[in-house]
């Protein structure tokens, strides 16, 4: 069981947007420049933090003029592994999805043609993109592929289940490893939360109380899709609260308590939920064993704007 | 691996004058283990059956919109199948609902 949780060894980069160092420096300064918002007050950075493992600590995202948005702001951590991105999985690619914030009205408000033009407008940008994409222009294309590149660079730091995996039998505490076992077995997290990122990328309507449809609005014929939406890794999951993709529940105890209950059943709840009857014990031992997957990551540098 | 199966052989006794002719028509199956289909692509004759069997351990959802050849098999248990047959030739695309990394393809000959 153990094997099916070893770290892979390299990031997958995509063969037509392949990693340079020039492109990683570029896209992270691109991701801490407030200037891609039509106020210059917001920055992808905003609502996916390095402080807050890469997400923003809030049950729900604030987007442009401070509006509450509809749901919480995902971590970025590990998106180099996603197969779809956002909740609902509406953007194919990291890059798609990295210019969908920039542009929604909700959240940094920027229409495109205006961003090339901001960013142009910047001198100190132009040697950077020179750099990184010789004889292109300042384009969508590639201030999306710079920052989808600088993404796929955040990857959780190796945590005490990592030490364990790699056979440090005192990695973790007795307790976090029964919890391992429950987490395989009785309480079926690992058919979603799956692999080393503990996600297998999939959707379900895990019966939380929400009218939001989620994937329900890009398949609206399929009923196990309604409410559905996307599973997240566990990665660095202690500092990830609050929880689910409305943020609706505060603590990893109560994460527990939601499918030990199985939540609202409905046609499109998924077959996997349904009430657990874990044990006191067993819900303890699946926090302790679930806090073994943060780690005591290294500071993040905030780069300088150019100007 | 693609897995061919001769359990959904339909024998067609034919009488012609005199003779007997029997036809034979092969069931293609297409398993799910892993979060994979057993195959990335597949080709079958127009009214051929396809089998999508679940032999994973989890439910998957099985469908395509295919304009022409949709079908949506739903909440599809582990130990279960269902058979497709498709009536327009031409590329299908199917995919799993759940498990995004679920796609293959079936093309359609008239």
């Amino acid at each position: 069981m153990k094997a099916d949780y070893r770290r892979p060894d390299f990031i997958p980069f995509p063969k037509d947007n392949p990693f340079t160092p020039e492109k990683a420096a570029l896209g992270k300064i691109l991701y801490f420049d407030t200037r891609l918002s039509e106020n210059s007050a917001q920055s992808c950075a905003g609502c996916h933090s390095p402080g807050f493992a890469w997400g923003d600590g809030l049950s729900l995202g604030i987007g442009h003029g401070m509006e509450k948005l509809a749901r919480r702001s995902p971590s970025i951590v590990n998106v180099a592994w996603g197969e779809t991105f956002m909740w609902d999985g509406r953007a194919p690619t990291l890059e798609a999805q990295a210019l969908g914030p920039i542009q929604s009205a909700g959240e940094m408000n920027m229409p495109i043609g205006q961003l090339i033009a901001r960013l142009n407008s910047i001198s100190g940008y132009q040697p950077l993109f020179a750099a990184s994409f010789p004889g292109q222009e300042i384009s969508a294309d590639t201030v999306a592929n710079a920052i989808a590149t600088f993404e796929r660079t955040i990857v959780s730091d190796r945590a005490p289940f990592d030490a364990w995996i790699a056979g440090n039998e005192k990695a973790i505490s007795k307790e976090a490893k029964r919890g391992f076992v429950t987490f395989n077995t009785k309480g079926m997290c690992s058919s979603c939360h799956e692999g080393w990122n503990f996600t297998n990328g999939g959707f379900h309507d895990i019966g939380l109380a929400s009218a939001d449809l989620g994937r329900g609005e890009f398949m609206p014929h399929v009923p196990k899709m309604q409410h559905a939406f996307k599973t997240p890794g566990l990665r660095e999951i202690a500092r990830r609260g609050p929880y689910m993709h409305d943020g609706s529940v505060a603590t990893l105890e109560g994460v527990i308590e939601h499918y030990d209950s199985g939540g609202i059943e409905r046609t499109s709840r998924s077959d996997l939920i349904k009430p657990l009857g874990l044990t006191a014990e067993e819900k303890t031992e699946l926090v302790a064993f679930l806090n073994t997957l943060t780690s005591y990551p290294s500071p993040t540098s905030i780069p300088m704007l150019p100007q | 691996m693609r897995l061919v199966s001769l359990a959904g052989v339909v024998m067609l006794g034919m009488t012609l004058g005199s003779l007997s002719a029997v036809a034979l028509t092969t069931t293609e199956v297409i398993g799910q283990q892993g979060r994979k289909f057993s195959a990335a692509s597949l080709s079958v004759r127009k009214g051929q059956p396809v089998t999508f069997l679940n032999d994973d351990n989890v439910p998957h959802n099985v469908l395509s919109l295919s304009v022409g050849n949709e079908f949506d098999l739903g909440s599809q248990l582990p130990g279960t199948s269902t058979d497709v047959s498709f009536t327009v030739a031409g590329e299908v695309e199917v995919i799993c609902a759940i498990h995004p990394r679920m796609k293959m393809t079936v093309n359609v000959a008239q």
